[in-house]
């Protein structure tokens, strides 16, 4: 069960990292068309710029909520490296509860606001806007479903650094 | 106790229980959204709006993508060949080598990091080959080969100096280039004295008539510099456009001319250029959202009339700037600094009348000193797990090259026009 479960959850990081390098493609693609059609064929468009925005927004909030691994974070870990398991646990417990509670406690006026900006859309390739900004939605909470996940592997006892979903696909 | 305190000291705590620093600055900037009753959804905006807005932003992930391109494929090693057929036949050539390398990369990458985990790798297994030179020398010299590539244009980290001064880009690029150089031939002239003390090595040297072959193999590589840096100086292209145009002919010499580069191979590229620009860019969001905090709260200009009440000068402003910077730099990691610290710094920088392009590369040039500044220099610890050398003995062999290059910042900060000379020569009034 574990198993099949552990397989499931390295088959959806593989998808999930698919995606991540697929909206870096669509920055970096689009930005060569707008590139090519403004220099090379001499007509501006503004579509172009719009995606590779909206991509790289994307990316960022998708990355970080499932993509990005525990040890690829930018931390400041002078004290976090150097005090025993048995302590660094506990800081783990502590700032994931923090972590957690402020995104759970802000979600209700995220929600609010990210379905309120319906009423907007992005100009050129008219997207609308809550669909655009409801990334932040999934990454508020992939947020708390990780602080979640490494409170309970700290609480029994899983150093951080194996508390990391990531790692297991390299094992 | 003020919103403000309880914010700030959350972010403090949170980041130092080891949360990482973006996450510690949204929420800690949830926390003051509540204690000051206001709404909790402005956080989410200001990320979104702010991710989506910055346009100079977008050379980010491009910057990062093209040099993991060229990190994949033989492109570093055709360069390598061609840096040691130039200066490889002097004493301490490898020194030599690993110094030019890093300028001439320096015009594609943007990165220090990136550029001491690619090219590095392998000029540290060249130097090391057979003990001509020790682990920690190699090391050593690759860290401090590799601050002076984000203060030669291109820099990632000049990108979000504009960012938070809306500096231009295009300046603070050309601003570099003189202060880059001058801190590369600080660092050859004491490699050469380090080679004669310790005897390193002299290798045998490429003969003249093999030189136009090996120009000929990396005159691809060559030319990414020219590209990039012609297309932003002629007027042609944008410094974000140029970021994009760089990761294009990267992938193009490496997929399609040279064809040394697997479709695994890049796709794997891709992803951890994705992956590094998430952990960037979520640092960089929660930033935007602290600095909205720091705005309402009117903090610049509160520090500016502190500052106005102590009628400090410029330079001693500047000599205040850089020491806090060198300390910070002991403890925080750059991009932290960049966009949390200095933007405080840099209201004070234009009450003073600081020219922001001359204020812009102090800072830079101070930060990338910071990354091998003992004992958080991370750049000490990637060279270090390269070269499998200990800490304590890299960081021995790094001290002659840090005492230069702190030298070389010394003359950049109070010599303005070693750096604004370039820029106003191309048309810059500052």
């Amino acid at each position: 069960m574990r198993g099949r479960l552990l397989k499931l959850a390295g088959w959806l990081r593989r998808r999930a990292e698919n995606i991540a390098a697929a909206l870096l493609a669509v920055v970096f693609v689009s930005f060569i068309l707008q590139i090519v059609f403004r220099y090379v064929l001499g007509w501006p468009v503004g579509w172009t710029l719009e995606v590779s925005t909206l991509a790289w927004m994307w990316l960022v909030l998708w990355g970080a909520a499932f993509v990005v691994r525990e040890r690829d974070e930018i931390r400041f870990d002078i004290l976090f490296s150097t005090v025993s398991p048995r302590l660094r646990r506990g800081f783990v417990v502590i700032a994931g509860v923090v972590l957690a509670g402020v995104f759970a406690i802000s979600l209700p006026a995220v929600v609010d606001y990210v379905t309120f900006m319906r009423v907007e859309s992005v100009s050129y390739i008219d997207l609308r806007l809550d669909y655009a900004f409801s990334i932040y939605i999934l990454f508020a909470l992939a947020v708390i479903g990780r602080c979640l996940y490494r409170i309970g592997a700290a609480l029994q006892g899983k150093s951080p650094e194996t508390a990391d979903l990531a790692l297991h696909r390299e094992e | 106790m003020s919103p403000f305190s309880v914010c700030l000291m959350a972010i403090v705590a949170l980041a130092i229980l080891g949360l990482p620093v973006g996450y510690a600055m949204i929420a800690g900037s949830i926390v003051y959204l509540l204690v000051a009753g206001q709404d909790l959804s402005i956080a989410a905006e200001q990320l979104l709006q702010g991710l989506r807005g910055s346009f100079v932003l977008l050379a980010i992930p491009l910057f990062i993508m093209s040099a993991e391109l060229m990190n994949v494929g033989s492109l570093s090693n055709r360069l390598l060949h061609f840096c040691n057929a130039i200066v490889g036949r002097f004493r301490g050539g490898l020194g030599h080598v690993n110094v030019v390398q890093s300028v001439i990369f320096a015009g594609m990458s943007g990165s220090a990091i990136a550029d001491a985990a690619g090219v590095g790798r392998l000029i540290i297994s060249l130097m090391t080959r057979e003990g001509r030179y020790t682990r920690s020398y190699a090391a050593a010299i690759t860290a401090a080969s590799a601050v002076v590539g984000p203060i030669i244009p291109p820099s990632i980290p000049m990108v979000l100096f504009a960012l938070v001064s809306d500096a231009s880009i295009g300046y603070l690029f050309l601003g570099g280039a003189v202060p880059g150089l001058l801190m590369a031939a600080a660092l050859m002239a004491l490699n050469s004295a380090m080679a004669r003390l310790r005897g390193f090595p002299v290798e045998e040297a490429v003969p003249l008539r093999a030189v136009p072959r090996i120009t000929f193999r990396a005159f691809p590589a060559l030319m990414m510099p020219v590209i990039l840096l012609g297309g932003i100086y002629g007027g042609i292209t944008t410094p974000t456009e140029a970021a994009a145009v760089a990761a294009a002919y990267a992938f193009l010499i490496s997929l399609v001319l040279y064809r040394d580069v697997t479709f695994a191979q890049a796709y794997e590229a891709v992803l951890t250029s994705a992956r590094s620009s998430a952990s960037i860019g979520i640092l960089i969001g929660g930033a935007l959202v602290f600095n909205y905090v720091v705005t309402i709260e009117n903090i610049p200009a509160d520090l500016s009339a502190f500052l106005a009440d102590y009628e400090l000068s410029a330079v001693s402003f500047l000599l205040m700037v850089n020491v806090i910077l060198l300390i910070l730099g002991c403890l925080l990691e750059g991009i932290t600094i960049l966009l949390v610290i200095v933007p405080i710094f840099i209201p004070m920088a234009q009450v003073l009348g600081i020219d922001m392009v001359h204020f812009g590369v102090v800072v830079v040039v101070n930060l990338m000193i910071g990354l091998i500044t003992p004992p958080y220099g991370l750049l000490l610890f990637v060279v270090g797990s390269v070269a499998e050398a200990p800490l304590l003995a890299i960081i021995r062999d790094v001290l002659p090259f840090l005492a230069a290059l702190l030298c070389a910042l010394a003359i950049i900060t109070f010599v303005p026009d070693v750096v604004l000379w370039l820029p106003r020569l191309l048309g810059y009034n500052g």
